[in-house]
């Protein structure tokens, strides 16, 4: 009994070791297929602008509604609370701090995981029990390059756009919100909010939508990559590769606010 | 049809990239531009015992509004601070020779670097000039405001706790008065009234009363009376007699009515005495609570943490 159990444990460290392993071997050769020019030929492109289509344009609607549903409030009852403690003075620092920094990306992670990064799952896993990918393999096309790239970039492009849509979209509503009911100017309002900014916050952002991005993509490939010959497979790499997602997005939370508070 | 929607899809995708991208960089210009990063700055100097609470972005104030901010802190060789503050040139004119630089530490918030300037017809500081920051620090100063006030409330306290030591002290003045006080009220709630209470009988009361009344009576007869035979007023049955025989009974009863107005005065002196007592204890009360009463406006005036009244519309 106890044997089996410290088996168990073993055999469960191993293969969480080798997985993590293969994920990061698997993100260093994306990573350097990403700044090689020959990866950008008109195929990829193509593929590249209808991931983008497909994740952000279409989804552009329910998002700027989103964006300006939850944000506004979000920004005034902020504001309510830092004038409230006479701390508006900080307001700048708070906003850019907790709205840009922390909720944008965080708002706009969770729609693309859950409809694109299951989407994506889904198709590779697809792919992987018709053999296309070995149709693909055997015609000479890189999927690589064809298949997956595109829809990595996509996913840096599309968080990091939609990112700072969000953003603008939250704060500039929040200026309208405030000047209605808070009574607050919108001089007065861009200049607390500017001054008390700070260009690192930004920074840590951009990173952060990056990484997001990328392995928000990259983890949905990889686990639709282990489906087998068998259709039963398929939900079974979904699942996986979500809750994957899941902690990929939790880890680079943690590591963000780290950074941004030691 | 599948060249238009590609075209179509590849429109959509540049246009949402586009000005996705444009407002990012409007959204930084307009923040570099408010920040001050596309304007020429003026470096002062300033120098400071310690660097406490001092650090590099702080902003800088002039009358509540935001102009400059530190840019570098380094120590010197004499241990003092030397802070390098940048002013965009358009508030310059705010900084003369006869500015004060002071460090002030609010109560909540952080601190921040105010500047105040007494005469703006002075000449603009020179770049070279050090000039020495002034702290003002709010706790402190809260501190020195409160300390006598906190000295007036350790009088007070050592004053209640005289009066409290007195109520519980069973021979104390308190309880003497509170005694006395019990005494005079149980002979006010038996008797009727003050002859009653000084008399001890009621019939002794009725029958002074019955006696007055009766000298009443004859003060009339004998105003009627005047004129009339000796007999009349000498004679057995004659008012003479009549009157000295009422007016021995009235003197009988008023010297046992001095004996007990005598009781009644010793015990009024000890209510006196014990009222005088409870006037001094009832004052020592009322300076305790007009002083708890001034010692609460001065907390209110140093420590303003009252929520401002809310106007509640119907």
């Amino acid at each position: 009994m106890m044997y089996a159990t410290i088996e168990r444990i073993g055999e469960t460290s191993i293969r969480t070791a080798r997985s993590f392993y293969e994920t990061l071997a698997f993100s260093s050769l994306v990573f350097f297929k990403m700044f090689d020019r020959t990866s950008y030929n008109s195929a990829m492109r193509m593929v590249l602008v209808n991931q983008i289509y497909f994740t952000s344009v279409q989804v552009l609607p329910l998002f700027i509604a989103v964006s300006i549903l939850f944000g506004s409030p979000m920004v005034g009852i902020t504001l309510q609370v830092l004038k409230h403690f006479g701390l508006a003075d900080r307001m700048g620092s708070v906003l850019m701090g907790f709205i840009v920094t922390e909720l944008s990306p965080f708002m706009t992670v969770l729609l693309i995981a859950l409809r694109s990064s299951s989407a994506i799952n889904a198709e590779i896993a697809v792919m992987k029990v018709n053999r296309e990918l070995k149709t693909l393999d055997v015609f000479g096309i890189d999927v690589l390059d064809y298949l997956f790239l595109p829809r990595i970039i996509n996913g840096i492009l599309s968080i990091v756009c939609l990112s700072s849509l969000f953003s603008i979209l939250a704060l500039a509503s929040g200026a309208l919100f405030s000047r209605f009911l808070f009574d607050l100017g919108i001089n007065e309002y861009t200049n607390l909010l500017f001054l008390s900014a700070d260009f690192s916050d930004l920074f840590i952002l951009l990173v952060k939508c990056i990484l997001l991005g990328f392995f928000i993509t990259l983890i949905p490939i990889r686990f639709g990559l282990r489906a087998t010959d068998e259709l039963t497979s398929i939900p079974v790499s979904v699942l996986n590769g979500m809750v994957k997602v899941f902690i990929a997005i939790v880890i680079i939370e943690v590591l963000s606010l780290l950074l941004r508070f030691l | 049809m599948k060249i238009s929607r590609s075209i179509s899809t590849n429109f959509k995708v540049g246009l949402f990239l586009s000005i996705t991208a444009l407002m990012m960089i409007l959204f930084l210009s307009h923040m570099a531009y408010k920040k001050g990063l596309f304007e020429a700055e003026h470096t002062f100097t300033l120098s400071s015992k310690t660097g406490e609470d001092l650090a590099e972005g702080m902003p800088i104030h002039f009358a509540g509004f935001r102009i400059g901010r530190v840019d570098q802190m380094e120590l010197n060789d004499q241990g003092v601070v030397i802070i390098q503050i940048k002013v965009p040139r358009r508030h310059v004119k705010w900084i003369r020779t006869n500015s004060v630089f002071s460090l002030y530490k609010p109560l909540i918030g952080s601190p921040r670097l105010i500047v105040s300037t007494e005469n703006l017809a002075s000449p603009i500081l020179p770049e070279d000039k050090v000039l020495e920051l002034v702290v003002v620090n709010d706790i402190n100063e809260a501190i020195k405001q409160l300390t006598p006030i906190i000295e007036k409330v350790g009088q007070i306290v050592s004053h209640i706790e005289t009066i409290t030591g007195n109520l519980a002290n069973p021979k104390g003045s308190v309880n003497m008065i509170l005694r006395n006080a019990e005494q005079v009220t149980a002979n006010f709630t038996d008797k009727k009234s003050i002859a009653e209470m000084a008399l001890g009988d009621p019939e002794t009361v009725k029958s002074l009363h019955e006696s007055v009344k009766k000298i009443r009576d004859i003060l009339v007869k004998l105003d009627d009376m005047a004129g009339k035979t000796d007999v009349e007023l000498y004679g057995k049955d004659g008012v003479l007699p009549l009157v000295r025989s009422i007016l021995s009974d009235v003197l009988a009863k008023l010297i046992k009515l001095n004996t007990a107005l005598d009781n009644v005065t010793k015990v009024t002196s000890d209510a006196a005495a014990s009222t005088k007592d409870l006037h001094l204890l009832r004052k020592d009360i009322d300076a305790t609570i007009q002083s708890i009463g001034r010692t609460v406006e001065d907390l209110d005036r140093i420590v303003p943490l009252k929520k401002e009244r809310e106007i509640k519309l119907p």
